[in-house]
């Protein structure tokens, strides 16, 4: 059996909004396997982003259980996540959230700050592979304020793989990007995805960029809807079975 | 050895977390010119006004004590033991030789640039009908020339030689007897075997310092003609003058380390009875600078810590960001905390450099003052900026940025990530 990656069991996420509360996660189930290029799809206020950040640690659950790359969530004090942020996701973002003080080579470089363990050698070599891989090695020390909108998201890109992370979570990568542009950014990431055997999971409203992915959860109203999975360029689809616990829908 | 290693391994490992967190400090701090320039433009103000505030007291000080150590008590006194506390009521019973082998040692220290035998004594002057007490030195008039610098001769000449039958006269001693250069005054003093000896003595001089009330009844002679006055053979203190005052403490400890002795103490010139009213001058207005300081330290405060704020309040997406990407509280609160050093350090510098610079031209115009209490006439002051002041407000600069910016980046380091992620843009 494919070693899961990430482990989401009976999760809900609640926020209170004025004097009443509001589901964002309605009891979501889900188990990814490592090496998945996921797209996690629904309209806008469906849950996408409550999830992703859930699985991205940088948010936590009312109820339910996370596990990322083998390690549990809960109890974990804000160090200990940051820790796990910082070496297991990397984190590619619809507003690109480059620092705009540093140039395209030093945003790639500022997660491995967090790493003592490598020198400025290591972090330099780790650097120009990465802009490499996504093309931008000429471009090293432009400002983001230099570069575009596609530019600047490969840069995140770089960032969010120098660290050699388990997963990548892209919270609607192509929202800000023109149809094109937004393609060649979700091939660039497949591309990677297919070489380095890191998970992909990026979340979209927009069913013309779904076909990118290998596997497919839809989301509605904080309930998962359907399960995909893409065999000859053709999607199968299960109903993502809320209430039968006894054994997480694979996919 | 390996120890040794991993801590220089450590701390090599520190000083380059250091060097990114303050490198990306400045280009934070640079990013908002307009801002960044309103909090610096506070900070070097505020430096400004501490040097120029400080100064000024300090070239007071200053004055006051060159002016008390360079004509009256030298830097450092070599007297008999207990001269200090009982020597007024019988000074007589505390002589020391005029010369001893001790005196050559204190000579050959390198910082010694004279060492002044002095004799001092009371008695009564008169002339004609007036006569009032008087406060006489006996001294050897060439080694005065080096020590007393701050003595000024406002009319005559200074004693010609160290046994002539000569005076020279304070200024007010002068006025209230009513006599100038070339009147002959005469000395009634008791001697050391309980008679009364007399001598007259030519005024060749009148003489001025900064303090008014020695001026009022002090009177100098040469050494010899005071010792045969008072029929004694000893001094009462030898004065040693140093290249600098600064070097009072460190040359006064190893002038008692090397020159073992019981026979005589040796007292820096701020444990003398004349440097009291100097030293409580310079209590009193240090608290005043004191004040100053803290209230200028409260604006600094009052204004950067807006100006962080809004830094702060400006990046809560980048500060989600790099939370996102695994920074951990700790090290956000950190770099915040590097950007108010920065500030601080910047503006305290540029405000160091403004106002040595404005120390210096005023200094050049002159700050014209009335006459003190206790001193004879106004003077022209000056500002006077030294190294512990300017330390002092670069300290005060850093810190308050610092404090300022301790509750934004206190505040920012404890952001709920989700929240601020979404302000990103
Ligand atoms: N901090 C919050 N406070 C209140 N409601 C929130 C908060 N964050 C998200 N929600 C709500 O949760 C639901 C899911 O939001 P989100 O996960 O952002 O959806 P999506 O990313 O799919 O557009 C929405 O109804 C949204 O209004
Ligand atoms: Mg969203």
């Amino acid at each position: 059996m494919p070693e899961p990656v990430v482990e989401v069991d009976h999760v809900f996420k609640e926020y209170k909004l004025g004097d009443h509360m509001v589901t964002a996660l309605d009891d979501v189930t889900l188990t990814i396997e490592r090496g998945v290029f996921l797209a996690i799809a629904g309209p806008s206020g469906s849950g996408k982003s409550t999830l992703l950040n859930i699985i991205g640690c940088v948010d936590t659950p009312s109820r339910g259980r996370v596990a990322i790359a083998g390690h549990d969530v809960s109890g974990k004090t804000p160090d200990q996540l940051a820790n796990l942020r910082g070496r297991n996701i990397g984190f590619v973002f619809q507003t690109f959230n480059l620092f705009p003080v540093l140039t395209a080579a030093e945003n790639v470089e500022y997660p491995l700050l967090q790493m003592p363990e490598l020198d400025k050698e290591d972090r330099t070599e780790r650097v120009s592979a990465m802009l490499d891989m996504v093309g931008l090695g000429k471009f090293a020390k432009h400002r983001p304020n230099q570069l575009s909108g596609g530019q600047r998201q490969r840069v995140a890109i770089a960032r969010a793989l120098v660290t050699h992370p388990e997963i990548v979570l892209a919270d609607e990568p192509t929202a800000n990007l023109d149809h094109k542009t937004g393609e060649g950014i979700l091939a660039l990431m497949r591309e990677i995805n297919r070489r380095s055997r890191t998970t992909f999971i990026f979340s979209t409203h927009d069913k013309k960029v779904i076909d990118a992915a290998d596997r497919l959860v839809t989301i509605e109203d904080g309930t998962l809807r359907l399960l995909g999975i893409r065999k000859d360029g053709q999607w199968i689809t299960t109903p993502a079975n809320r209430k039968p616990a006894p054994a997480a829908p694979e996919i | 050895m390996y120890l040794r290693e991993r801590i220089q391994e450590q701390l090599k490992a520190w000083l380059e977390v250091a060097r990114l967190d303050f490198q990306l400090a400045l280009r934070n701090v640079l990013r908002q010119r307009r801002r960044s320039l309103f909090g610096l433009v506070s900070i070097s103000g505020g430096v400004v006004a501490m040097l120029l505030a400080a100064g000024f007291f300090e070239w007071n000080y200053d004055a006051m004590r060159e002016g008390m150590i360079r004509a009256r008590i030298g830097h450092i006194q070599v007297v008999k033991p207990g001269y200090l506390e009982a020597g007024e009521a019988d000074p007589l019973s505390y002589l020391i030789p005029e010369t001893a082998p001790e005196r050559e040692l204190i000579e050959a220290f390198p910082a010694v640039e004279i060492v002044a035998p002095r004799l001092t004594f009371s008695g009564l002057v008169s002339m004609g009908e007036s006569t009032i007490s008087f406060l006489g030195e006996g001294v050897v008039p060439s080694a005065e020339e080096k020590l007393s610098g701050a003595l000024r001769i406002v009319d005559g000449v200074d004693l010609s030689g160290p046994k002539a039958d000569e005076a020279m006269l304070g200024q007010g001693l002068a006025q209230t007897l009513g006599v100038g250069v070339g009147a002959n005054v005469i000395l009634v003093v008791k001697t050391s075997s309980g008679g009364v000896n007399a001598k007259e003595l030519r005024v060749v001089g009148v003489f001025g310092t900064i303090t008014k009330a020695y001026d009022d009844y002090a009177l100098r002679l040469p050494l010899k003609t005071a010792q045969e006055l008072l029929r004694v053979k000893g001094v009462h203190s030898w004065l040693i003058l140093l290249d600098a005052t600064s070097r009072t403490d460190s040359t006064l400890a190893r002038m008692q380390e090397k020159i073992p002795t019981n026979d005589l103490e040796f007292v820096p010139w701020h444990k003398t009875a004349t440097a009291d009213f100097y030293n409580k001058t310079v209590s009193l207005f240090s608290k005043q600078v004191l004040v100053v300081r803290i209230m200028i330290a409260l604006i600094i405060v009052l204004s950067i810590s807006n100006t962080m704020m809004t830094n702060v309040r400006e990046r809560i997406g980048e500060i989600g960001t790099s939370m996102a990407l695994g920074v951990t509280r700790r090290v956000v609160l950190r770099r915040l905390l590097a950007e108010g050093i920065v500030m601080g350090l910047v503006g305290g510098i540029v405000g160091a450099i403004a106002g040595i610079v404005l120390a210096h031209v005023i200094s050049v115009i002159g700050i014209p003052m009335p006459p003190p209490p206790g001193m004879t006439s106004g003077y022209t002051a000056g500002i006077m900026v030294t190294p512990g002041i300017v330390l002092n407000a670069l300290a005060i600069a850093v810190g308050t940025a610092f404090l300022a910016g301790l509750y934004p980046a206190r505040k920012a380091s404890r952001l709920n990530i989700v929240d601020a992620l979404r302000q990103a843009r």
